[in-house]
């Protein structure tokens, strides 16, 4: 809402060149030669990261540190190894529910204790729960690392389940939920989740705000006496510190902390991928744009073709250099932008092609997308290409451990998904390995499958913007099914 | 405004930059345990750098005085639509090659258009340091846009800034508010403006604005990252030296505001959900450390949910169910700036009772010593994760240049805003909160 201060918009900014009318050149001194072509590179630095240390406690908790000498800062995460596909399945977002009980308050200490506890250290507090997992992070100034430990262990060991705050952390949470609506990809890319997980524990977090009445607080506690354990958690450590002394600190706090029986199973059911068309639309009143995806399951990151397939994601939808924007927009001029994303569960993982297009051009641009998927699994790909995007995601790793909570994040996602730790400190060496072959090996067994298509837009525009796929399911924006239409009529 | 130069403000209050200086590594806990190294090219471009090996990656941010400031009455528009116009392409690069470049390494690409300066930035891996110096300089040397991209470009700003208005219905009120607590158009306009001037601006306004403001005698160059000094200083030789420097560059206009007693104003649109208000104190001119005692009262008043007015406002009262207030610097012209929407006129009318007589609190009582405590320590914090990457630190440098903030005096900063006391909090806001610096709108939806 503050006019002197925007993000640049890419996406505007990578708009197509007009026709072009008369120069505006301004005039430059005499080159050197040097300037005509890019420079060749420098050697190239691999990424080299810190080893995991994993200290085992008495009581099962795990404490896995990676030192970062010199950082003022230390990140502190309790990774509880129970996320959105452990809420009953009656009962969506039990898991999220739960962990925002945990700075509520204690038997001794009210929400508004915590809070000034968290405040009063200069921490920053945060909770996030994926399907797989939750994290309660803590950052703060290195020298309160005592008084930081202290209140992660009263949050986590002692929280009070309070009706108040329950409800009023419901109704927060609620409000959130029904802001994202506004969001037309936060809106299609659930919903394509909500369809490829059908019947499967994953689709408990695709549900729209109107399910968070059901949950109550007995369900939140519930929840968390059956996760909450140290046998179930792993505590990580970012920071200038040093594994064993830190781990000492933690173990004098967590130990009492009693061991428990886990009821979860080693991995949740593989969802099985999409097999037949569907083509949903969901009425967004808001739209400007159509937005599309089309997406189906892929591995899990615990899988061989992991990395074969991050290449091929990448030469396929990475960036404005890959196939989807090059065809879609540069070349038939379908889309605005056309990317492709991938995102990984325990279990599984997801992929799509995300475009944004105006209404008229929905049938061609989906289309092309289902074209460009074929023919990355069929025709020759060329080398360079497969290089060209192995040296993209190489160069961006250690963007991803720049920040101090990317950091720590990316540690806890290998630690809660266990998995080996040539995710963390050598997945560079891992993309080098991958070769065109591999790639095409990849493309070949995920790109041929029956995509779901979800569509995003306004529903004026269903009728002739619809009218040649044979059927379209209709749903409202939280995603409620309404009717089906064919060749773009309700019949 | 950039996220770092809410933290740089003390511009008008130090010294200008000496001369290319390095230190040795100072206390960890400064936020500034890389050496940085300083000096100027004969062409007159400023250039800072900062090897820090942590990670095999470099940002380099080539910033240019061609912010909003720099425009004229009826050019309002005119720097961001030439930020937008610097991806067209250059002699040797075509249009928005410069972000397929960058791309293709897995680097990231942006840029930022503020009050003062626009901003170009880039993390790339580090052995691409070369890449990034040549995309820079053949769009510092020889930018080159059609008349068709200019229009495009031109069009597309429109329309999203009509998106935002169509999407943002509290956003006009923003562009009024600002104009009235700063009433000086070049500190006070909008970067976007009405989009009316955007839309009568010429090739020529564009020619000129990019004559004389993106050149290397009005422009910071800083690289911080996996570098070699020496390799790093033979390259930004290679790249910029040779680029003639522009004319001279005059300094920006010195604010002139003359307010001697409030400034109440009503802003009324039926069309819009609720009412709300803006409450500002323009804090011009401070005196040496009023910027320390500033940032510290803002985190005191505004940051985290125990804060004072968050307490007061969404938990105690209840009065607002929006509330947002910080603190904003204009090269150097400070204002606190809060905004409140409410439910109903009279709980917008108690809300801002309720504000004011916080400010009266601090007039008349001195901030306990635990609550300062938690502000600086929350002030820490930040200072800290803002500086925590090396585009962060890189943007800070460029922002500190600009500020005129000698880079030696970096290390010791941190200190200066753990000193703020509660007597100086209490001596300020007695001098500064008064009448005279205030600037109202009321919006009522009726």
């Amino acid at each position: 809402m503050r006019p002197q201060s925007r993000p640049f918009p890419i996406v505007a900014v990578i708009a197509l060149a007009a026709a072009l009318v008369g120069s505006l050149t301004v005039p430059a001194a005499a080159q050197g030669r040097f300037r005509r072509t890019p420079p060749i590179p420098d050697s190239f630095r691999e990424l080299k990261l810190p080893e995991i240390q994993s200290i085992p406690m008495a009581n099962g908790l795990t404490v896995a540190v990676t030192p970062q000498p010199g950082s003022p800062l230390l990140t502190l995460q309790v990774v509880i190894r129970a996320g959105e596909s452990d809420s009953p399945r009656d009962l969506p977002y039990t898991a999220t529910l739960a962990a925002r009980m945990m700075d509520r308050g204690t038997k001794e200490l009210s929400a508004d204790d915590m809070e000034n506890i968290v405040e009063s250290i200069g921490g920053d507090l945060s909770v996030t729960v994926s399907m797989d997992y939750t994290v309660l992070t803590l950052q703060v100034l290195a020298e309160y690392l005592d008084r930081a430990l202290d209140t992660l262990r009263l949050m986590v060991l002692e929280p009070e389940f309070r009706d108040l705050e329950f409800a009023s952390t419901r109704r927060t949470f609620f409000y959130e939920l029904q802001d994202r609506n506004k969001n037309p990809e936060f809106v299609g890319h659930r919903h394509l989740l909500r369809i490829l997980f059908e019947n499967n524990p994953y689709q408990t977090a695709t549900w729209g705000e109107d399910v968070l009445k059901y949950v109550t607080l007995k369900d939140a506690h519930a929840f968390y006496n059956r996760f909450y354990a140290p046998n179930n958690t792993v505590f990580v450590v970012a920071g200038d510190v040093d594994g064993p002394a830190i781990a000492r600190k933690i173990g004098q706090r967590f130990a009492a902390w009693p061991r428990r029986l886990i009821d979860r199973p080693a991995a949740p059911p593989a969802p099985t991928p999409n097999t037949k068309e569907r083509v949903c639309f969901l009425d967004h009143p808001g739209s400007e744009d159509a937005v599309i995806f089309v997406g189906n399951l892929v591995m899990p990151p615990s899988a061989s073709d992991y990395y074969p397939f991050l290449v091929l994601n990448q030469a396929l939808g990475g960036t404005m250099n890959s196939r989807l924007f090059m065809s879609l927009r540069e070349s038939k001029g379908f889309a605005y932008a056309a990317f492709s994303e991938a995102e990984f569960f325990r279990a599984c993982g997801v992929f799509w092609a995300k475009a944004r297009v105006a209404p008229e051009m929905i049938h061609a641009a989906v289309q092309e997308i289902i074209k460009e998927f074929k023919a990355f699994s069929s025709e020759k790909v060329v080398p360079a290409e497969i290089e060209e995007a192995k040296s993209f995601l190489v160069g961006q790793l250690p963007l991803k451990f720049e920040s101090p909570d990317r950091y720590a994040d990316r540690l806890a996602w290998v630690v809660a998904l266990g998995l080996d730790a040539g995710h963390w400190n050598r997945a560079s060496d891992n993309l080098m390995l991958v070769n065109a072959e591999k790639v095409i090996e990849a493309a070949q067994k995920y790109l041929p499958m029956t995509p779901v298509v979800v569509i995003v837009g306004k529903m004026e525009w269903a009728g002739a913007a619809l009218k040649d796929f044979d059927a379209v399911e209709i749903y409202d924006s939280t995603g409620a099914f309404k009717t089906i239409l064919r060749q773009g009529v309700e019949k | 405004m950039s996220k770092a130069t809410t933290l740089l403000l003390t511009a008008t209050l130090l010294l200008a930059a000496g001369p290319p200086s390095a230190w040795p590594q100072k206390a960890v806990s400064s936020g500034w345990r890389f050496p940085i190294e300083e000096y100027r090219l004969n062409n007159g471009l400023r250039v800072i750098l900062s090897a820090d090996e942590t990670l095999p990656l470099v940002s380099v941010v080539l910033a240019y005085g061609a912010g909003s400031i720099r425009e004229q009455q009826g050019q309002a528009g005119l720097a961001y639509l030439m930020e937008n116009l610097m991806f067209q392409g250059s002699e040797n690069i075509g249009p928005l090659q410069h972000l397929s470049y960058i791309q293709r390494t897995g680097g990231i690409v942006n840029a930022d258009t503020t009050l003062d300066k626009a901003v170009y930035y880039q993390t790339l891996p580090s052995n691409q340091l070369a890449l990034a110096l040549w995309l820079e300089s053949d769009r510092m040397r020889s930018l080159q846009i059609t008349a068709g991209s200019l229009e495009k470009r031109r069009e597309e700003i429109l329309a999203e800034h009509r998106r935002r208005l169509a999407t943002e219905p509290y956003l006009e009120s923003y562009s009024v508010f600002d104009a009235s607590l700063y009433p000086d158009f070049p500190y006070g306009h909008p970067l976007i403006g009405t989009g009316g001037d955007l839309e009568s601006l010429t090739e020529a306004d564009i020619k000129a604005f990019y004559a004389g403001c993106y050149i290397p005698n009005n422009a910071v160059l800083t690289i911080v990252g996996d570098i070699q000094i020496a390799r790093t200083k033979e390259l930004v030789t290679k790249y910029f030296d040779p680029i003639p420097p522009g004319s001279a560059v005059s300094p920006p206009p010195r604010p002139n505001f003359e307010q001697p007693r409030e400034v109440v104003q009503m802003m009324q649109d039926a069309s819009l959900p609720s009412p709300g208000f803006h409450l500002g104190y323009r804090l011009f001119p401070p005196q040496t450390g009023d910027a320390y005692t500033l940032k510290i009262l803002e985190d005191l008043l505004f940051r985290g949910r125990t804060s004072r007015l968050y307490t007061r406002i969404m938990k105690r009262d209840l009065t607002a169910y929006y509330f947002w207030g910080g603190l904003e610097n204009r090269r150097g012209v400070l204002a606190l700036k809060i905004f409140a929407l409410n439910t109903t006129d009279v709980m917008a009318e108690r809300c801002q009772k309720a504000l004011l007589s916080e400010f009266e609190k601090l007039k008349v009582g001195l901030v306990s010593e635990d609550e300062l405590n938690k502000a600086r320590r929350l002030f820490k914090l930040d200072y800290l994760q803002r500086l925590s990457t090396g585009l962060d630190r890189a943007l800070y440098l460029a922002d500190a240049a600009f500020a005129e903030i000698p880079l030696q005096a970096l290390p010791s900063e941190l200190e200066k805003y753990m000193k703020v006391s509660s007597q100086s909090l209490n001596l300020l806001v007695n001098r500064l909160f008064v009448p005279g610096n205030k600037v109202v709108l009321n919006i009522r939806i009726r």
